[in-house]
C-alpha cells in the first residue's frame, strides 16, 4: 500500500497540490478564451483521478531502484510508465468530455476545450515524471535514514557485546580457583606462586586492553589464549595437555578480539575438567587465502550428563561474529559422545 | 562447645585439583587432633575411602569428574560428615538442604577451615551423623529429573542410566532397581525414588512397584480378576486399582 493512501492527512495534502496544478492548467485555458468556471469544470475531475494514477510511480520506483538498476533501465521504465499514465489520463479525459457533451447545456464549451488536449497530454506526461522523481528522492532519503539507524544499532550492539564479552572473559570462578592455586603454591613453591601471580596479572591486563579494540592480530589473540592455558595447566597439572598446529602466516591476520579464548575455556571447563585422567585439547589455526580457520577439539566424558551445547561463551562468540561479519563468518560446533569440536571460519584482513 | 573441641578427626580430602588438596592438607597439618587419612581425586575414590577407612569428615569439592560432590554425599552422607569446598557460591543453599555441615568458598582461609572443623566436632560430639534420609530426599528433586541412579555397593559405585531401569521394587528399608538382568539395592524409600524420576516415564503401578513405561507390553487380568502388567522380558508385576488408574491416565 502506498504510504500516502494509508493516512488521510497525507492524502488530503497530496490532492490539494493537484488542485493547485489544476488551477494552473485552467489559467492556461483561460488564455484561450475559456472562462474560469468552464476551464475548472473540464480540467479538475480527470486530473484528480489522474492524481491516483500517478501514485503508481511508487511501485515503479521500488521495482527499479536507483541503487541497483542501471541508468538505461531507470529511464526506460520511467518513460514507459509516464506514457502509460498519460494514456490513462487521455482515456479519463475522453470519458469526462463525453459526459459533458451528453449534457445539452454544457455541450457548447467542449469544442474549444478539445483543441487543448494535445497540450494537456504533454503536461500529463511531465507531471507523471515529476511525481516519479519526487518518489525517487523520498525513497533515497528514507534509505539513507534507515542505513543511519542500522549503523547506530550496530554500534550499540557491538558495545553491548564487548561489555558482555569482558564480563564473560573474567569469569569470577576462574579467578577464585586461580587464587586458590596461588594460595596453595605460596606454602609449597613460592617461585611458582609468583609466576602464577604474574601470569594472572598479564592475562587480566591483556583481556581488558584487547576487549576495547575492534581488531587485534591473530598472534595477540593466540598469546592471550596461551596465558589462559598456562594458568589452567597450573590448576589441572598433567591432566591438561595441549597439542597445537599453528600456521605462522595466519598470525598477521586481523581478527575480532576474544574469539579463541572462550573456545578454550569451554574445552577445559566442559571437557578436560570432567575427565578423571584429563586429556588433550587440540588447537588448529590455519590460513586459507584471506580467511582464517580456528579449530578447537577436546575429549569429554561420554557418561557425563548432557550439557547445553557449549554454553554462554560459545553463544557470545557466535553473536559477535554475526555482528561483525554478517554471513561472512561461520561457527560450527559438533558434539560426539566422546568429544566436542568447534570450528570458526572468518575473514582475516591483513593491514597493508 | 569446649568439651568437643579436642575430638580427634579423621579426614578425607576430596578434590580433583592437586593444589586445592595440598592447601587443605597444609592447613590441616597445623590443626591439633586431625589426621588426613586419604586424598581423593574424584568421587569414586571418595566413596571407596569412606567404605574402607570410615573417616569422620569429607572435605568435598562440588565440581569433579564422574560424580559431583552432591552425588558423593547422596551415596555416603549417612556415614560421614561433609564440608563442601568450592569456588561457586550458588550451591550453598542446596548444600545446607542436604545437611552439609559447612560450605567453604575458594580461596579457602585457614581460619574459616578451623571454624568448619569446630562445627563438625560439635555435631559429632552431640552424636549426630550427617544427613537424615528424609532431608536427603527433600533436596533431591532439583532442576529437572534424574538422568541416572547411583547405587553404592561397598566401595564400588554403580551408575545406572534411568532408561536402563526396568522397574523399582520396595524392599523394607531399601528399594531394588532392576536393570539389565541385575538387581541393585539402595537405602531409600520408594516414594523418594518416585519423586526423583520423571513421572512421564515411571509410574507407581502398585504400593511396592514403580514401572518404567517403556518396558510395559500390556496389562492382563489373572484368574482372580487381579490386573497384572506384562513386561518386555515376560516378567509379570501386580497392578493395584489406583495404579491401573494412573497407568490409564498416562497411556
Amino acid at each position: 500500500m502506498h504510504p500516502i493512501l494509508v493516512r488521510l492527512d497525507r492524502l488530503g495534502g497530496y490532492l490539494a497540490l493537484w488542485c493547485v496544478v489544476g488551477v494552473l492548467e485552467s489559467s492556461v485555458l483561460t488564455q484561450q478564451g475559456l472562462t474560469w468556471p468552464e476551464a475548472l469544470v473540464q480540467v479538475l475531475p480527470p486530473l484528480l483521478v489522474y492524481a491516483f494514477v500517478c501514485l503508481s510511480a511508487w511501485y515503479v520506483c521500488r521495482a527499479t531502484p536507483l541503487a541497483t538498476s542501471g541508468v538505461p533501465r531507470v529511464l526506460t521504465a520511467s518513460m514507459v510508465a509516464a506514457w502509460v499514465g498519460a494514456a490513462l489520463w487521455l482515456a479519463l479525459n475522453e470519458a469526462w468530455l463525453a459526459t459533458l457533451e451528453s449534457m445539452p447545456e454544457l455541450a457548447s464549451i467542449t469544442p474549444r476545450f478539445r483543441a487543448q488536449v494535445p497540450f494537456l497530454f504533454v503536461v500529463s506526461v511531465m507531471l507523471y515524471l515529476l511525481v516519479l522523481s519526487v518518489h525517487y528522492v523520498v525513497l533515497a532519503f528514507e534509505a539513507f535514514r534507515t542505513a543511519e539507524r542500522q549503523q547506530l544499532e550496530l554500534q550499540v550492539l557491538t558495545r553491548d557485546a564487548e561489555l558482555r564479552a569482558l564480563r564473560a572473559q573474567v569469569d569470577p570462578h576462574f579467578l577464585y580457583n586461580s587464587l586458590n592455586s596461588i594460595s596453595a603454591l605460596t606454602g609449597s613453591d613460592a617461585p611458582a606462586a609468583r609466576r602464577m601471580c604474574l601470569l594472572l596479572a598479564e592475562f587480566l591486563r591483556t583481556t581488558l586492553r584487547v576487549s576495547t579494540q575492534q581488531r587485534i592480530s591473530m598472534a595477540e589473540e593466540l598469546s592471550l589464549a596461551e596465558r589462559f592455558l598456562s594458568i589452567e595447566q597450573v590448576r589441572f597439572g598433567p591432566r591438561l595437555q595441549v597439542e597445537r598446529a599453528i600456521d605462522e602466516t595466519a598470525m598477521e591476520c586481523q581478527v575480532p578480539p576474544l574469539v579463541l579464548q572462550p573456545l578454550l575455556e569451554n574445552a577445559v571447563g566442559h571437557g578436560i575438567a570432567g575427565l578423571v585422567d584429563g586429556g588433550t585439547i587440540r588447537l588448529d589455526i590455519a590460513r586459507r587465502g584471506d580467511r582464517v580457520l580456528i579449530i578447537v577439539e577436546n575429549p569429554r566424558d561420554p557418561d557425563a550428563l548432557p550439557r547445553k551445547q557449549g554454553g554462554v561463551g560459545l553463544e557470545n562468540v557466535r553473536k559477535r561474529l554475526a555482528l561483525v561479519f554478517g554471513g561472512a563468518a561461520r561457527l560450527d560446533a559438533a558434539a560426539s559422545p566422546s568429544g566436542f569440536r568447534v570450528a570458526i571460519d572468518l575473514p582475516g584482513t591483513v593491514d597493508a | 562447645m569446649p568439651e568437643y573441641s579436642s575430638l580427634p578427626l579423621r579426614i578425607a580430602v576430596v578434590d580433583d585439583e592437586p593444589l586445592a588438596r595440598s592447601v587443605l592438607c597444609e592447613f590441616l597439618a597445623a590443626e591439633a587432633n586431625v589426621e588426613v587419612v586419604a586424598q581423593c581425586a574424584n568421587g569414586f575414590e571418595a566413596v571407596k575411602a569412606v567404605s574402607e577407612l570410615s573417616p569422620d569428615l569429607l572435605l568435598l569439592d562440588v565440581q569433579m569428574p564422574k560424580l559431583d560432590g552432591f552425588e558423593v554425599l547422596d551415596l555416603v552422607g549417612r556415614d560421614v560428615a561433609v564440608v563442601f569446598t568450592t569456588a561457586y557460591d550458588q550451591y550453598a543453599l542446596r548444600a545446607f538442604e542436604v545437611h552439609a555441615v559447612d560450605y567453604l568458598l575458594k580461596p579457602i582461609s585457614a581460619e574459616r577451615l578451623s571454624e568448619a572443623l569446630a562445627r563438625v566436632r560439635e555435631r559429632l560430639g552431640r552424636g549426630e551423623r550427617a544427613a537424615s534420609p528424609g532431608a536427603m530426599a527433600a533436596a533431591k528433586p532439583r532442576e529437572g529429573h534424574a538422568h541416572r541412579v547411583l547405587v553404592r555397593d561397598g566401595p564400588r559405585v554403580h551408575v545406572i542410566p534411568v532408561d536402563k531401569i526396568d522397574y523399582v521394587q520396595a524392599q523394607d528399608d531399601y528399594v531394588c532397581f532392576r536393570s539389565e538382568g541385575k538387581d541393585y539395592l539402595k537405602e531409600q524409600t520408594l516414594a523418594e525414588t518416585e519423586t526423583s524420576l520423571d513421572p512421564a516415564k515411571f509410574v507407581r503401578i502398585h504400593r511396592s512397584y514403580l514401572l518404567n513405561l517403556a518396558r510395559l507390553v500390556r496389562v492382563d487380568q489373572d484368574e482372580r480378576e487381579n490386573r497384572v502388567a506384562v513386561l518386555t522380558d515376560g516378567r509379570r508385576l501386580p497392578v493395584s486399582r489406583a495404579g491401573y488408574t494412573r497407568l490409564n491416565s498416562l497411556l
